[in-house]
């Protein structure tokens, strides 16, 4: 099988950001890591691989700065086999539509070389802006399915199960191939790289593809634009109630909603 | 200041440091109320081969300089000493046989910690603590084999050891000049473990007796030639005292990053206790402290790195990094006022944790009697 896995690198999201003097998030001084969602979809990507044990390969695929193939070397030491970057710094601003079709054609065009993908992965959203729309653009764009917000995956005779996780728990949803699958956090994490697959993954080639001969650069550009970004309120500490029991625990938070009017 | 390490080095420390605090900080500190030793963390550790960091390029480790694996054990430390100190007692455990050891003896053991073992090493016993030469362990040769009988005590990873370098006297006579080391694998009829250490602190690591019955080893076991023990030791040492050094100014990294988040946060006479400038100097004083222990540290690793004598070095490193932990631990504890000694806050088992590395490894005094020795001269 012939799998894809379309990352975003991101700052680290376990760093408080701030917001600058010029009314922009200070991300310059925080570390560059691959987002989150797009971990859990490399990992239940390489279950996947692992699990069919087939000989099935996976591919990385990212838009963005030189900076990012260190990340995707990153995914070449958790499961990844090839990595490809396709640098974006000539762009000033894309969105979530522009990335969908440099994508979709970073798809078509390593599909002439390895053959068509059977699956691709991506994260629900990225840890940065949450947009969440990248993965359900490309796959309009491809013109195959999409399944979102999955936590698990199965390939059977050809065709894929889903977990699609709802507010009140999952739908199991079948779909043909090839298909689209964004990921959102299953039950398990992601691996931590070995000392050996890292330092075996800083030594393979990441392989560039300019975007510009991948697009014209106008269609690319971001049709939306940023009025302003804002900090969210900061939320209050709340209250703690720790009475001797749980019983008496509760019965202080009801008469302390009474007193405020709630109840 | 930290290590200037490779770019590589600095890739493999984001990752552990993602693995630490994921995987060993919080656990840290139900293992080090309950000393038991926690194998589930150990596993994970294993299977990402931080246990092999000093496995040599050749015999398939990853073949990092002695500085960059330093910046990886420190991370190690930071998130809790005892954590740092199995592996890097492992190391120790190895060292005697990359020392002194032949290539199918240096593949043996080399191979084991790959497979996902610990070494040991067994020099203290009972009566022989800062005279190791004093010991009473006896090797005595019977045709193609040695036969080793006695005890041996405050061994660290001592009943979770897959090899031993154990010193033994081969011509009791002789004194230090008559002492050998060998190597013995965990499953060796006759070898024992015996009393299990309830210690202080580092109480994720393990350190019992190590009891030896008439076990009996190969002659291909013996490490170099008879009556080179005591030698073989003694460089064991004088690298393994550097790594203490590393280990401790983890520590004391670590209590000063919880003294400063803390101090950030308490308020008394209505500001943060950090404004107030008694609190600053002790940070600065930490920052110093650490600072010189650190690049001590580099410096003796350096010097070993390139072949050079660093008995000196590695002696005022240990001795200065783990005098420096001692102390930023014990103002950590200080700056937490009441709740420093508290077990609910992190610093009382950082102060706990520091005492031993002014200890064990040749205890500061003989640190200092090394540095004194390499300073002064024959007069």
């Amino acid at each position: 099988m012939n799998i894809l896995v379309c990352i975003k690198q991101v700052p680290d999201d376990s760093v408080e950001v701030s917001m600058g003097k010029d009314g922009k998030p200070e991300i310059d001084g925080i570390t560059p890591v691959v987002n989150a969602f797009d971990t859990y979809a490399l990992e239940m990507a390489t279950r996947l691989k692992e699990s069919l044990n087939d000989g099935s390969e996976i591919t990385a695929l990212c838009v963005g700065p030189e900076s990012a193939k260190n990340s995707l070397k990153n995914c070449l030491a958790v499961g990844a086999d090839h990595a490809y970057l396709v640098n974006d710094e000539s762009i000033d601003d894309i969105d979530s539509i522009g990335i969908a079709e440099v994508l979709k054609n970073a798809v078509e065009k390593l599909a002439e070389e390895k053959g068509k993908f059977d699956l691709i992965f991506t994260g629900k959203e990225a840890t940065d802006a949450a947009l969440g729309q990248t993965g359900i653009y490309l796959a309009a764009k491809l013109g195959t399915a999409v399944i979102t917000n999955i936590i698990d995956v199965k390939v059977e005779d050809g065709s894929i199960e889903a977990k699609h996780e709802t507010e009140e728990g999952y739908r199991v949803i079948e779909a043909a191939m090839p298909a689209v699958l964004t990921v959102t956090k299953p039950e398990y994490d992601p691996r931590y790289p070995t000392i050996k697959n890292k330092m075996a993954a800083r030594r393979k080639q990441i392989d560039e593809m300019n975007i510009s001969e991948l697009s014209a650069l106008d269609e690319i550009t971001a049709k939306i634009k940023k009025a302003a970004e804002y900090e969210p309120p900061k939320r209050s500490a709340g209250i703690k109630i720790k009475e001797e029991s749980d019983e008496e625990s509760a019965l202080k938070a009801i008469q302390m909603m009474v007193e405020a009017k709630v109840l | 200041m930290a290590y200037i390490i490779s770019d590589e080095a600095q890739d493999l420390l984001n990752d552990l440091k993602k693995f630490c605090d994921q995987e060993v900080v919080e656990q840290a500190k139900e293992f080090d109320k309950s000393g038991e030793f926690p194998k589930e963390i150990y596993d994970k550790a294993i299977e990402q081969g931080y246990t092999t960091l000093e496995v040599p390029e050749e015999y398939g480790g990853p073949g990092l300089s002695r500085v960059d694996v330093a910046a990886l054990i420190e991370q190690m430390a930071w998130a809790d000493a005892g954590f740092a100190t199995t592996i890097s007692a492992s190391g120790l455990g190895t060292k005697p046989v990359l020392i002194a050891g032949n290539d199918d003896q240096k593949k043996h053991v080399c191979d084991l910690l790959l497979g996902g073992g610990f070494g040991a090493f067994a020099l203290t016993e009972p009566g022989a603590g800062s005279d190791p030469g004093s010991g009473t362990t006896t090797a005595v040769k019977d045709g193609d084999s040695y036969v080793l009988n006695g005890r041996k005590c405050f061994i660290t990873n001592g009943g979770v050891a897959s090899f031993y370098c154990v010193t033994a006297l081969t011509d009791k006579e002789a004194g230090a000049k008559g002492m050998s080391i060998f190597l013995v694998d965990r499953d060796t009829p006759g070898l024992s473990v015996g009393h299990e250490e309830d210690k202080m602190g580092i109480r994720l690591s393990n350190t019992t007796d190590v009891v030896l019955e008439d076990v009996r080893v190969p002659a291909e076991n013996l490490l170099g030639k008879e009556g080179e023990g005591f030698k073989i030791a003694m460089k064991t040492l004088d690298q393994a005292r550097a790594w203490m050094g590393v280990v401790s100014t983890g520590l004391a990294q670590r209590a000063m990053d919880e003294a400063i988040a803390y101090t950030k946060e308490r308020k008394q006479f209505g500001k943060p206790v950090l404004k107030f400038q008694a609190m600053q100097f002790k940070i600065a004083d930490m920052a110093i402290k650490i600072e010189a222990s650190r690049q001590m540290n580099a410096y003796a690793l350096n010097l070993m790195d390139m072949g050079k004598p660093h008995s000196r070095e590695a002696a005022i490193a240990k001795c200065f990094a783990s005098d420096a932990a001692m102390w930023c631990t014990t103002e950590a504890v200080q700056m937490f006022g009441g709740y420093g000694y508290s077990r609910e806050y992190p610093v009382e088992k950082l102060m706990r944790d520091a005492k031993i590395f002014q200890i064990f490894e040749g205890t500061n005094e003989v640190q200092r009697i090394v540095t004194a020795n390499n300073t002064i001269g024959r007069f």
